[in-house]
């Protein structure tokens, strides 16, 4: 296995011409199935607010995916990570999705244009005069701020990600050891751009939604669930890759045991986080904290707040503890699916109870969200992927990475 | 003759006989590959010696995994077990305290501790586990007698293999480490006998580990007997001070008294304060002593007052008197609640009483303002003017409920 020839590492690192179909289809399933929950939604004959929702969630659902995913790229240049090196170009291609998640962002952004409040009522003008809270937080809930500090995200979330990709691709052309200098240099301002960006993000799209309710944490909360399930989408991309005969020999058993680790350790930090959240709020009792709960505690929504309690944390939390479920493909797919259908839930229990108390709500409008959101941003990944390697083979610690043992 | 006999022995802990061979390298890549050899020849009672952890080397020396996480998990639940037991115990059995309202054994309040106490057991059992299965702490091993292992800890690799291994040969072994590093392979020689633990350590031991029964055995003592002394006051923080308290005796004066009458022909400072502020302070008219009937503000301003007061009493009175004064509150009606349990003592007051509803107003405020009983005395939360209106919010209160007043 050391003794791999730099043409079998080339050609393990590159996908083949069947891949191109691959864009095709996902990305023909993906209009598809937006058009539909966009009809879907017409139907419905609610200034599309049902289909806002719904879509919220999927979009949400992927956007905290890719947002893992330059935390991983940051936080790992900033501390010299070297045994992620084989996987990384798997998360630099992510991250390159982000132009697209701007675009996809457009279904939330041109309602809120368009002056319909069926998803933020704080922004009728009826809340920003009449509601005292609402009215105190206008300065910063108010529309065009709003909108203002959208661009202003996915304006620094696509300059991160064109960073990354671009200088390690411009590192497999050159192999130059000073990119990797520049890469960890800058990471340390991006890791903080990052923060902000993401914990605001969290507190616009998601918390906003109830105007009254606040929690400082929300933005941990949120974060916490985005690295979790990017940790469980890289481990099943790198799958499907070596599935269909790619990165065979570049990835190996000592990866996937550090990917698991990863899951195991953000499944435990996301239930400290959620029960921080939960527990302030619940001692100190304060109306204008607790109903945001009181809300998801109600029929039906209490079973799915279980069902994030035993699913999100408890279950995985033992299930991946073990060694032997991370170095196990299998498992560990397994404990990644897993992760990520949970995962949804949890921004499903975050996002509809706003708009639907005392009903779960769900229908093929939600799965069509979220088959048509993906299936975009899986075509535009295969798509990016084929246009350079699968792995940053120039990179200065490559080779270490690839030898690369847990003790 | 006895002077013989123990030089002999003293002699006898010099002879040295091969303990095993030590194989030296300058370099991590080396180590592991020679670790590697060794392992597939077979050897199972050797090691290798490395300043910092080598990523692999458990597999290139077919070390097979350990069982600390399992210990790890047996500590981690051990500490989880504890938490719930004295959670459990402490707050709904010992000693139940009710804090704003929660439950008495409630479980999210709880969890912290749950939390903390499973780390906790879960990082002492790794702590000590790690100890036990290296045999550590160790107070001699054969390979301390060589200078060139010193290196282990700063820039050398090590291969150590013991002469207990059942494939040790003196000459196969040897050659087998001689093919593997550049360096000469070094005897590791040991004591045929080694001298005996110092008796003085052990002895030293033993009576410590007594000794810290001692303060156990006091504070037992202590703990299951009756004694007329006055506790040990080890810290005196300011419980003792030099100065002298009401109607203590002193011998500074003549008439030995620390409290000193007023001085002739001087006015005491209260007189020169207007009778009206003491009035508006105590509830109480100072000339007579007796209690005020009325509100001691102008008429104009008694509706505001009022206003005030039933804003003020909702916030401080309500959670024991109830919103309509008759003991209804939260607070008394747990406390209450208690009472049939027999964990609390509680009698109900309500302001409808016939010997509260005929006091004058002066003596609500006071006792807003000193406590009664169980009730605490509010002086310091509330500021005069809002007991006045508290007070006589409460008058108001009677009168709505005194329904057979004409």
């Amino acid at each position: 296995m050391h003794a791999l020839t730099a043409d079998q590492i080339r050609t393990q690192c590159t996908l083949g011409d069947d891949a191109r179909k691959w864009t095709g289809v996902l990305r023909t399933v993906g209009f598809a199935m937006l058009a539909t929950a966009f009809f879907l939604g017409y139907r419905e004959g609610d200034h599309y607010a049902k289909f806002q929702s719904a879509y919220l969630v999927g979009f949400m659902f992927f956007l905290t995916m890719h947002l893992g995913s330059l935390f991983f790229l940051a936080v790992n240049h900033l501390v010299g990570t070297k045994w992620n090196i084989t996987v990384r170009r798997l998360a630099e291609l992510m991250a390159g999705n982000f132009p697209l998640l701007a675009v996809l962002f457009l279904p939330i952004l041109i309602p809120v244009l368009m002056d319909n409040h069926a998803l933020y009522e704080w922004m009728s003008p009826d809340m920003q005069a009449n509601d005292h809270l609402v009215h105190l937080k206008s300065p910063f809930l108010n529309k065009s701020f709003f909108v203002v500090r959208a661009v202003i995200y996915f304006g620094v979330w696509i300059m991160l990600a064109r960073f990354y990709l671009g200088n390690s691709r411009a590192q497999d052309l050159s192999g130059d050891p000073a990119l990797t200098v520049k890469m960890r240099k800058l990471s340390a301002p991006f890791v903080i751009l990052f923060a902000l960006t993401t914990t605001f993000a969290a507190f616009d799209f998601e918390m906003s939604l109830e105007p009254h309710w606040f929690s400082t944490i929300f933005g941990v909360y949120v974060f916490a669930g985005s690295a979790l399930s990017f940790f469980a989408i890289l481990t099943l991309i790198a799958l499907f890759m070596q599935e269909r005969g790619r990165l065979t020999d570049v990835i190996t058993k000592e990866h996937y045991h550090d990917l698991g680790k990863w899951i195991f350790a953000f499944t435990f930090f996301w239930g400290y986080i959620a029960f921080s959240q939960y527990m302030l709020i619940w001692y100190a009792d304060l109306p204008e904290e607790t109903f945001w709960y009181l809300k998801r505690q109600a029929e039906p929504w209490n079973m799915v707040g279980s069902f994030l309690l035993f699913g999100h944390f408890v279950i995985p939390f033992g299930g991946i503890m073990s060694r032997q479920m991370k170095r196990n493909k299998a498992t560990l797919a397994f404990w990644a699916a897993y992760v990520l259908l949970i995962h949804y839930a949890d921004h499903y229990w975050i996002i509809k109870p706003t708009h639907n108390e005392g009903t779960l709500g769900f229908s093929f409008l939600d799965v069509a969200c979220v088959l048509g959101i993906g299936g975009l941003l899986a075509g535009s990944y295969i798509a990016r992927a084929r246009g350079g390697l699968l792995s940053p083979i120039r990179d200065p610690f490559w080779e270490e990475s690839l030898r690369f043992k847990n003790i | 003759m006895a002077h013989d006999h123990a030089e002999a022995e003293a002699k006898n802990y010099d002879e040295l006989k091969l303990a095993g061979y030590l194989a030296e390298f300058d370099n991590v890549d080396d180590l592991v590959h020679a670790c590697e050899k060794v392992r597939d020849a077979g050897y199972t009672k050797w090691d290798a010696h490395s300043p910092f952890p080598v990523h692999g080397i458990d597999d290139a020396m077919g070390i097979k995994m350990t069982i600390l996480p399992w210990i790890v998990l047996g500590g981690g639940l051990t500490g989880l077990a504890t938490a719930i037991l004295m959670q459990w115990w402490m707050n709904a059995v010992d000693y139940p305290f009710l804090i704003s309202g929660k439950p008495y054994w409630s479980i999210p309040a709880s969890v912290p501790i749950y939390f903390e106490l499973t780390v906790l057991l879960s990082a002492i059992t790794t702590f000590v586990s790690v100890l036990a299965l290296n045999w550590l702490p160790a107070f001699y091993h054969p390979l301390f007698r060589s200078e060139r292992f010193k290196r282990a800890t700063n820039d050398r690799f090590f291969i150590a293999i013991d002469d207990a291994d059942p494939l040790f040969h003196k000459k196969r072994t040897k050659e087998l480490l001689e093919s593997l590093s550049k360096e000469p392979i070094e005897d590791v020689m040991d004591h045929v006998t080694r001298p005996p633990f110092p008796k003085e350590i052990i002895y030293t031991a033993v009576i410590a580990a007594c000794a810290t029964f001692i303060p156990l055995a006091i504070a037992a003592r202590a703990r299951y007997s009756t004694s007329t002394e006055p506790r040990i006051h080890l810290i005196w923080d300011m419980d003792y001070q030099p100065k002298y308290k009401t109607q203590r005796e002193t011998h500074f004066f003549e008439d030995r008294r620390a409290t000193r009458p007023q001085v002739k022909n001087t006015v005491a400072t209260t007189d020169s304060v207007e009778m009206d502020q003491i009035l508006f302070d105590t509830g109480r008219d100072p000339a007579t002593g007796k209690p005020v009937t009325k509100v001691p503000v102008p008429t104009t301003e008694l509706a505001a007052l009022m206003a005030r007061g039933q804003d003020r009493f909702q916030i401080f009175c309500t959670p024991c008197h109830g919103v309509a004064g008759d003991a209804n509150g939260t607070v008394s009606n747990r406390a209450a609640a208690l009472m049939t349990v027999g964990k609390a003592t509680w009698v109900k007051k309500t302001y409808h009483d016939d010997a509260i509803r005929v006091q004058p107003v002066g003596e609500i405020f006071e006792t807003i303002t000193k406590g009664k009983a169980t009730m605490p005395a509010y002086k310091g939360q509330i500021p005069a003017r809002d007991r006045w209106a508290i007070a006589m919010y409460v008058k108001a209160l009677q009168e709505s409920q005194w329904s057979d007043k004409p």
